[in-house]
């Protein structure tokens, strides 16, 4: 690969703050509270290298605080690393603080006119783009009243139109699209699209991970300030969610301990006890073991369970609830006429979904074991929970499957 | 050579943000733009009165020796004293965008420059009214001199502005330094009654040059001592360069300090 190629190339780059605990910036407090004007220095990045090539999109994940803001920071400029090289190539543009800059009082076109100079932009420069900055906005009949009269949602609109007509080489955008209303998103959305088309290099921060996986060929996953994963979007992303699933799960366990007793308490589980479940575990299609799955695809469910007394004509039973309480689905072994089933010693069940086509968001699993027709022998509400994760923008509790046929 | 560089493509946002300064600065007052002219001459009034009549010398129209001075002298103190408070007014701007911070402390004193131009066109004016007489020969060195002291007056303010975000009181300290400053420059006072042993100190004084050049060429319309104006400007640029050089070293850390 040519050494040109190359738009953003970040080596070992380590960033910490100074957190003061009681900090004086005057004379007198510097002398006499010298003591006092202690700080802590917090990490926020320890060592993180990465080359973006020219036209390529690439998306920081991260939880909060994890540095992905910082590193997005350090690309502007806006701060300085401690130590370690950033190299940019070619005109930067930022979507990080919109609007940095209007004047109240002056009107539309002449913020325009203040705000792309932040930019970096000439005057004939500006000239020559205001009609597209102008028109993007969809804000020609304002444009000349003072931006103190705008609404908020006009506010970012004209602020976004700027930054994304300056025709950077670099692209830096922070949660992006929040912007303005549904329309106007989309249409921020396929204008980045179009500029990537163009060749612009794209660094985005989001915790929209299905935007990231639209427009980004390449997703960094930043935890605690080091590179976690870095690959396609779609796999770093379920990395990700999977990870951060899982650790909340471990949170939650943590928090409510001694879980055995308490659940029957809660009311969470009860029944007679013979058969107990012992462990819910889910595996993706490729076999391994993973807690968060993409709309469409395969769920393996294995439940461990263990036989204090067996049981003779035992039914296995399974429901899954949306967030909400709302029951997406549930059915059993004798629903699905399953031959009858003994249990005489410990073991695993499984349950094989394919295409689950659960839309975005997460779902507790119920797991039952009964007896004949009803008789609770372990029933465990909320045993298990699962997040579902999807880029496509459709919305309810499930997809369903559909093509359109519409007159050209 | 790349900071000048990355400047000469920010021009835009010098211009804009002198334009927004000079417009900015009155909103709102009745008087408007004419504060920029009645503030100096109610110090020239002031300072006529006390020098002349009260502390009495013997300088030929001394309203017009002190006014030639004092417009200079003001575009330099407030460019030191109010520019230190310069990056810390913008501090939204420099915490959020990127943009070569050096743009501000120009802007700023650019915009102090641009006052006192249109005080120059009072000064003429006066100097027209009043009979005093131009040489236009020496009038030709104005721009070089007004050159000079721009830059030392940019370099200055870089330093001023760039120390005053890590250290606060020094925007109040410039304010006393600023006039202890201008009483130790020939500004109200002949440079030729300063006693001999303290001569070289105020030669070291980049702003005794300068004063004394706008002087010679304004007052005793003749052309200004070029030796007196070379090393003027040498002192110039080396607090320029010094200036941008601490500018650089300071700001990577403006961010975090705002």
């Amino acid at each position: 690969m040519a050494e040109n190629d190359i738009a953003i190339e970040v080596r070992n780059v380590t960033k910490s703050f100074k957190v003061y605990l009681d900090k004086g910036a005057q004379l007198k407090e510097r002398l006499l509270f010298r003591k006092r004007s202690r700080y802590e220095e917090r990490k926020v990045l320890r060592g993180i290298s990465f080359d973006v090539k020219r036209g390529e999109a690439i998306g920081l994940i991260g939880h909060n605080g994890c540095g992905k803001s910082t590193t997005l920071k350090l690309l502007t400029r806006i701060m300085y690393p401690d130590e370690g090289t950033i190299k940019l190539k070619g005109r930067v543009s930022s979507l990080i603080e919109l609007g940095a800059g209007f004047h109240p009082d002056m009107s539309g076109r002449e913020n325009i006119y203040t705000n792309a100079a932040i930019f970096g932009l000439t005057k004939k420069e500006i000239d020559a783009r205001i009609k597209d900055i102008v028109d993007f906005s969809e804000l020609a009949e304002f444009i000349d009243n003072p931006v103190r009269t705008y609404s908020s949602g006009m506010y970012m609109r004209l602020a976004f139109s700027v930054a994304i007509n300056v025709d950077a080489d670099v692209l830096l955008i922070d949660e992006i699209l929040a912007v303005g209303d549904a329309n106007f998103q989309t249409k921020c959305f396929n204008k980045l699209k179009e500029i990537k088309a163009q060749g612009t290099t794209i660094v985005i921060v989001s915790h929209a991970l299905g935007q990231i996986e639209q427009i980004c060929d390449r997703a960094i996953w930043i935890h605690e300030g080091l590179i976690k994963a870095e690959g396609p979007p779609k796999e770093i992303d379920l990395e990700y969610l999977d990870y951060m699933s899982r650790k909340m799960q471990e949170k939650n366990k943590s928090e409510s301990d001694a879980e055995e007793v308490s659940e029957e308490e809660t009311g969470k589980r009860w029944g007679s006890g013979e058969v107990r479940i012992k462990k819910v575990r889910s595996f993706a299609a490729d076999g391994s073991e993973q807690k968060t799955f993409r709309t469409g695809e395969d769920i393996r469910l294995s439940i461990d369970y263990i036989v204090k007394k067996p049981v003779k004509d035992a039914v296995f039973g399974f429901g899954v609830f949306d967030m909400n309480g709302i029951q997406c689905y549930g059915t059993n072994t004798r629903i699905d006429k399953q031959p009858d089933i003994t249990i005489s010693e410990s073991g695993t069940a499984e349950i094989l979904m394919k295409n689950v086509e659960l839309l975005a968001g997460e779902y507790n699993i119920d797991i039952a074991i009964e007896q004949g027709e009803g008789i609770p022998i372990d029933y465990f509400r909320q045993a298990y929970r699962i997040q579902m994760i999807s880029a496509m923008g459709d919305v309810g509790v499930s997809r369903i499957e559909h093509t359109w046929k519409l007159k050209r | 050579m790349s900071t000048i560089k990355e400047l000469y493509a920010y021009r835009q946002m010098i211009f804009s943000l002198v334009k927004k300064d000079l417009r900015g600065r009155y909103k709102g007052s009745v008087l408007g733009f004419l504060w920029t002219f009645i503030n100096p001459l109610f110090q020239l009034i002031v300072y006529t009165i006390v020098f002349s009549k009260i502390l009495r010398n013997d300088i030929p129209r001394y309203y017009l020796y002190l006014f030639v001075a004092l417009i200079p002298w003001i575009f330099f103190s407030s460019s030191i004293t109010v520019g230190a408070a310069s990056i810390i007014s913008q501090k939204d701007l420099v915490k959020k965008i990127y943009f070569p911070r050096m743009v501000i402390p120009i802007s700023y004193v650019t915009s102090c420059f641009v006052n006192m131009l249109l005080c120059f066109i009072v000064i003429f004016a006066v100097i027209i009214v009043t009979g005093a007489g131009i040489n236009f020969v020496a009038v030709l060195t104005l721009p070089v001199i007004m050159i000079v002291e721009y830059i030392f007056a940019l370099g200055m303010a870089m330093i001023a502005s760039a120390v005053t975000v890590y250290f606060r009181d020094l925007e109040h300290i410039l304010g006393i330094v600023a006039m202890a400053w201008m009483y130790l420059t020939p500004v109200v006072y002949s440079k030729k009654i300063v006693p001999d042993r303290y001569l070289p100190l105020f030669n070291l004084n980049p702003m005794t040059h300068i004063i004394d050049c706008y002087r010679t060429v304004l007052y005793e319309k003749q052309v200004p001592d070029l030796t007196a104006l070379l090393w003027a400007a040498g002192l110039g640029v080396f607090f320029l360069v010094f200036g941008a050089f601490v500018f650089n070293k300071l700001q990577r850390h403006f961010a975090e300090e705002l």
